[in-house]
């Protein structure tokens, strides 16, 4: 490092470009496609409402008889307390997680053949696959998900989601695990100069629908944001440490179980 | 502290309703609290959980069924700190005043939508326990 300080700092930009070169990833990157690096949150239209990704099926969907049937029958398992994933620390799942429910950001993480999504609420994470390399269709583990193959066609991501499991918890957009979801990634700026990430999704799906669903999201930067720490499941095991510390405490053999911390917080409530 | 609670409608922060309505039905139908109305009450705090899914935060208050403790239900962590919470704001026998959401079923109870502790204003869309703005450490996350 002796050797850096006395350098030029001419010298020191030419040495840190040709290390940028050097790293094939970075360099497609930077200079092939427009790079969605960056934290995210929902572009906001003055005086607008804003959209959440939950509250029940969108109005408008072109639902087949099969679809009504199932949208009914989800209906009836929601409970006095309307329950859905988030609510019990489960994944939103695709396409919900880009409809940001509850308003938080999206951390997009762009290598040359790897887009990475990771939405705050339970670190929910995407991989969309943009290179040559990809799991193979036999080794694709259905998910809530799913598995994102993606090319550029111009400055446009173009992604195909397959390979999702039943997703009638999708709040506005249910769907069966037949379904695919194509989906597009654009920049452009807003009349103000603002940087706006445009999302598209296209939901294809013979099971519920009989004609592909459309959704479309607007992303602006967070600015001087970070993603912050989101997950609710530790805090059942911090809960089960409780009681078996309790248990200790009183002499007895530290066995409690899981089943033990939900009767204990029906007990409070 | 005797505790106070009066109920204004807020026609004026329609925007902070579409906010709080949106987020609380991130987790929760918004149809169990009745966002198109604000209670303040006051009272001390028994516990104060910011987590996730959802803060709780037990307060006793005293009211026409005497002095008992009720369970509020808030934002998650991090909306809590977007919104200008930090480490220890909040301590076990604190003062606070909240304004909540009720619940539509009149139970006890309701969402946290401000609150005041220690002279300090923390605000989900811009709304206080006062119904004024929050102050700028309790402004909400742009």
């Amino acid at each position: 490092m002796v050797i850096l300080q006395n350098m030029s700092a001419a010298s020191k930009i030419v040495m840190a470009a040709t290390a940028i070169l050097a790293s094939g990833a970075v360099a497609a990157a930077a200079s092939t496609h427009p790079d969605f690096t960056g934290l995210w949150k929902a572009y906001v239209v003055a005086g607008a409402q804003r959209a959440s990704g939950f509250g029940g099926p969108r109005a408008d969907l072109p639902l087949t008889e099969e679809g009504k049937r199932r949208v009914e029958e989800y209906k009836k398992l929601l409970g006095p307390e309307q329950a859905n994933p988030g609510a019990y620390c489960v994944d939103y799942g695709t396409p919900t997680v880009m409809e940001m429910p509850g308003g938080y950001p999206l951390e997009f993480i762009q290598k040359a053949d790897q887009l990475t999504i990771i939405y705050e609420v339970e670190n929910e994470t995407r991989r969309i696959y943009t290179g040559s390399r990809q799991l193979p269709v036999e080794k694709r583990i259905p998910s809530r998900g799913g598995y994102s193959q993606g090319h550029w066609e111009g400055d446009t991501l173009v992604v195909k989601t397959t390979d999702l499991l039943d997703g009638r918890d999708q709040g506005a957009h249910p769907h069966s695990d037949q379904a695919t979801i194509d989906e597009r990634f654009w920049l452009s700026k807003d009349k103000a100069g603002k940087s706006v990430l445009n999302y598209e999704a296209s939901i294809t799906d013979p099971v519920y629908y009989t004609a592909p669903v459309k959704i479309q999201r607007k992303y602006e930067p967070l600015q001087d944001g970070f993603i912050l720490p989101y997950r609710c499941p530790d805090d059942f095991w911090y809960s089960l440490l409780d009681l078996r510390t309790e248990q200790l405490k009183a002499g007895k053999p530290a066995n409690a179980r899981m089943s033990d911390v939900y009767k204990a917080r029906e007990a409070k409530e | 502290m005797s505790t106070f609670v009066k109920t204004w409608l807020v026609a004026a922060s329609i925007p902070a309703l579409a906010l709080g309505a949106s987020l609380a039905s991130a987790h929760h139908s918004a149809a169990q609290f009745d966002f198109s109305k604000r209670i303040t009450v006051e009272g001390t705090v028994e516990r104060f959980e910011v987590k996730n899914p959802h803060a709780v935060a037990v307060i006793a208050v005293k009211d026409a069924k005497g002095a008992h403790n009720v369970e509020y239900e808030g934002h998650s962590a991090s909306h809590f700190y977007r919104a200008g919470y930090t480490r220890d704001m909040v301590h076990v026998g604190d003062k606070i005043a909240i304004l909540i959401a009720p619940r539509r079923d009149g139970a006890d109870g309701g969402f946290i939508q401000a609150f005041t502790v220690n002279g300090k204003t923390v605000g989900f869309g811009g709304l206080s326990p006062t119904g004024k703005a929050a102050d700028g450490t309790g402004a909400p996350a742009k």
